[in-house]
């Protein structure tokens, strides 16, 4: 195939689509515009349950953003931040003010010069946890004061030894005051690039791979497809924070399931790229099972302090086998010159950059925009290769239908020609049985008609029975004849009559004088026309012998112009005129002339008192040779 | 006295046969027979001049009655008395042994002379037999295993009768063409008949011993 694979399937059009949308969405950061009032500290206080900032407690300035695995390790209680901000100039009066904090994991109580402005989500534990998605409050203009205005933020997270992900851990972003419309545009693009488009690429992602998941089900030769839609539907999962903030279950316990589920992850990558190269490993299969259970267990027994530690490890070592089978499956689709090397490749590579940049997001190694960047990417390339993946399957459903056809074609020709065959065969043993049955008829006809009908020759009174008799034994043998008989080269059958024909001749007495073309010709009789010629031969010497009176007869034989001709002369009394019509039958003249007719010749007979006897018998032969 | 066996399974037939025999050969003993087993029989206890054989019989075919004949009576002269009138079934019979045969349909007084004529060892030979000879002797002039193969072949002379007799022409025609007597014809008829049966001896030895070989 001529063309690059790589542009070839929804592989080129969705990559593309994902960097104009990424580059259209990222671009107006570097817009320069009236920036609003960004807080670099603040004073932080723990929560003393007062439901207000405690003045009274320890207090001390951190600086924003605030991550609490750097200020307060291993501290999960809530904590009061307290801000002061003059709302100054024409924009306080006409313009809403508002609050905008691009992340604040945690949940989060706002209070505006002591007066409670706004809060998210439960406090208390389980603690509803929403870390992606940024928070703009308005600032009524009725609580602000021209200078000097508090305010004060509550917020409720975790210490980053309780979660799994760096992503989870508390922390508070610097806060933004600044005009509201302003930062509601802001809002929304965080929005959009933080929750919304990660959400619509996750359920296209699983979309992607519930259908690879069926087709791979369906079909075990492509089980790789399974493990592709265990993987999509997998990933997809792990997204349901961006979704399912308020889960009614112990921090712990939400936080296990989620760390847990990369291991399944892991497995359904590993699995679906052996598969996909065409390797099957048991040992390596049972290991990641085991590890589907190692995981949670470990993290059950080192309990929710140690919990992102344990975790952090586990996911080092999942990226690492998921990127040794990346590596193993493109080594040996290298080797097999697989025709989707370069399409995998790329998609592969994308992945491999996606699963580094969301562990330096874990570790907090990223900034801001980049952070959320695997987790839009990530899926679009997922799914980028489910539609690879799928449009292969397709192909090579294409590809068996036809070599269906085409061994269905070819099925359907050998059985015709089967057909053909048997059809011959049949003919053929048709042809060998009736040959077989007339043989049996033959042999029959000779045994117990043959048989009666000689008795009735040699043991008859009456000469006339007789003679019937061996006219009627001679007729079965011209029927056996015809049965069975095959073409007479008509020199043979001239010698076979001139033996006859001269032996009963010479025995009678009457001279014989026989003339007849002597060369090899290449004509030849049907048995029939041997046998009928015979018998008219036959009865033109009998008649001859018996009645003629001859002392000579002439017998002249010639082939002219493709007829076979005869003429019997003799010179004896000849056929009485005044009797010439009843003779004839006496003297088998009308026999002979309908055995002429039969074989399409004609037979004459010429006669006169005193001038003997003259027989023509004409008949055709190439009907003959050409019947041969 | 001639001692003649007749071998004929229609009692009509074999019936009328005998009067015809016994017309031409007034002094003939006849033993009668009408299946290949009781001939066989009678072959192994009496010496037979002259045997007359049907073919087709309820036991069997009167070829193996030639063949046993030929391989214990040498000096008995076989006849093939058939309604065959057909190489297909007269040649095997000669092959083994027969000299010469006789049409049962045929007229009383033909038959009586060939009888006679045969008694004075003058062999009918039909012109297709006589063809049939020649296609076999064309066969076998063939070389094929010339070690293994008494080669037996016809003389010129011998050749030449049969082609005039395949050609029609009658056994005292052909003495008066070749100018030679008629007795002389006969020899050569008789030689001819003779050399087929040793030929074909030949040849079944020959196939059987290829059948052997085969075997082992």
């Amino acid at each position: 195939m001529a063309r690059n694979r790589f542009f070839d399937g929804p592989l080129a059009p969705t990559l593309a689509l994902a960097a104009l949308l990424w580059l259209g969405l990222a671009a107006p950061l570097a817009r320069a515009q009236a920036q609003p009032l960004a807080f670099a500290d603040a004073l932080a206080a723990d929560d003393s349950g007062l439901g207000r900032f405690p003045v009274e407690s320890a207090q001390r300035v951190v600086n924003l953003p605030d991550d609490w695995a750097r200020t307060r390790p291993h501290r999960g209680t809530p904590v009061w931040y307290r801000l002061h901000f003059d709302a100054t100039g024409a924009d306080s009066r006409s313009d809403l003010l508002g609050l905008y904090l691009e992340r604040a994991c945690a949940n989060v109580e706002i209070q505006l010069n002591g007066q409670r402005l706004h809060a998210v989500g439960r406090m208390s534990e389980p603690i509803s946890l929403d870390c992606q998605r940024p928070l703009l409050v308005p600032l009524p203009g009725a609580l602000l004061q021209e200078r000097g205005n508090t305010l004060d933020l509550r917020l409720a997270g975790y210490a980053l030894e309780q979660v799994a992900s760096h992503q989870r851990a508390g922390a508070l972003a610097a806060p933004l005051i600044g005009p509201y419309s302003q930062l509601s545009a802001r809002l929304a693009r965080d929005t959009l690039l933080a929750v919304t488009l990660p959400l619509a690429a996750s359920a296209l992602l699983l979309l992607t791979g519930a259908l690879a998941w069926l087709i791979g089900r369906s079909r075990r030769r492509d089980s790789h497809l399974g493990y592709f839609g265990a993987l999509a539907i997998g990933w997809a999962l792990l997204t349901a924070r961006l979704w399912w903030h308020d889960v009614p279950l112990a921090n712990f316990d939400s936080e296990l399931l989620l760390a847990s589920l990369p291991a399944v992850v892991a497995l359904a990558a590993v699995q679906f790229l052996l598969h996909f190269a065409g390797w099957r490993s048991r040992p390596i299969e049972v290991a990641q099972y085991a590890q589907c259970v190692a995981v949670p267990a470990s993290l059950l027994v080192a309990g929710p302090l140690r919990l992102h530690m344990i975790a952090s490890s586990w996911y080092a070592l999942l990226v690492l086998q998921v990127l040794s089978a990346m590596a193993f499956y493109l080594w040996t689709a290298r080797r097999a010159r697989r025709r989707d090397f370069w399409v995998m490749t790329v998609l592969l590579g994308v992945c491999a950059a996606m699963v580094v940049l969301e562990l330096a997001a874990q570790q907090q190694l990223l900034p801001s925009p980049w952070r959320q960047l695997p987790s839009l990417v990530m899926p679009l390339a997922f799914v980028a290769m489910g539609w690879h993946l799928v449009h292969q399957y397709g192909r090579a459903l294409q590809t068996a239908e036809e070599s269906r056809q085409a061994l269905e074609s070819r099925v359907r020709e050998a059985s015709a020609e089967m057909e053909k065959n048997y059809a011959q065969m049949a003919e053929l043993r048709v042809e060998q049985v009736t040959q077989q049955e007339r043989k049996r008829i033959a042999a029959d006809l000779h045994d117990d008609l043959g048989a009666k009908l000689l008795t009735i020759v040699h043991t008859s009174e009456s000469e006339r029975i007789s003679t019937l008799a061996r006219e009627a034994l001679e007729e079965m043998r011209l029927s056996v004849r015809g049965l069975t008989g095959k073409p007479v080269k008509l020199i043979d059958a001239l010698g076979d009559w001139r033996a006859e024909v001269v032996g009963r001749l010479s025995q009678t007495g009457v001279e014989g004088e026989w003339s007849a073309p002597s060369e090899d010709m290449p004509q030849t009789l049907s048995a029939r026309a041997y046998v009928q010629t015979t018998r008219i031969l036959r009865e033109a010497v009998n008649n001859i012998i018996k009645h003629s009176g001859a002392s000579r007869c002439s017998i002249r034989c010639l082939i002219d112009s493709g007829d076979f001709q005869l003429a019997i002369q003799d010179n004896g009394k000849g056929i009485p005129l005044e009797l010439d019509g009843r003779l004839d039958r006496g003297h088998g003249m009308a026999s002979m002339k309908h055995r002429a007719k039969q074989l399409h010749g004609q037979c004459l007979v010429e006669s006169g008192p005193g001038y003997g006897t003259v027989i023509r018998l004409t008949i055709p032969l190439e009907r003959h040779t050409a019947n041969r | 006295m001639k001692t003649i066996l007749l071998l004929e399974d229609l009692p009509e037939i074999r019936a009328w046969l005998k009067t015809l025999v016994t017309q031409v050969f007034p002094d003939g003993q006849i033993s009668e027979a009408a299946r290949v087993h009781d001939a066989l029989e009678l072959v192994s206890a009496i010496k037979f001049d002259l045997a007359l054989v049907d073919l087709g019989l309820p036991d069997g075919s009167g070829v193996d009655v030639v063949e046993k004949l030929r391989e214990t009576q040498s000096e008995c002269q076989s006849v093939v008395v058939t309604i065959h009138d057909d190489d297909e079934h007269l040649f095997p019979a000669l092959q083994a042994g027969a000299f010469g045969y006789i049409l049962k349909e045929q007229p009383r007084e033909l038959i009586t002379e060939q009888l006679q004529r045969m008694a004075q060892g003058e062999p009918p030979l039909s012109p297709s037999i006589a063809r049939r000879v020649i296609a076999y002797f064309a066969a076998q002039s063939k070389p094929q295993q010339p070690d293994l193969m008494p080669h037996v072949s016809l003389t010129e002379r011998e050749s030449e009768v049969l082609l005039r007799v395949a050609k029609g022409f009658t056994l005292p025609e052909i003495g008066v063409q070749l100018g030679l007597s008629r007795h002389t014809i006969a020899d050569y008829v008789k030689q001819i008949y003779r050399k087929l049966n040793v030929s074909s001896r030949a040849e079944a030895a020959l196939e059987a011993q290829r059948l052997g070989l085969f075997r082992r």
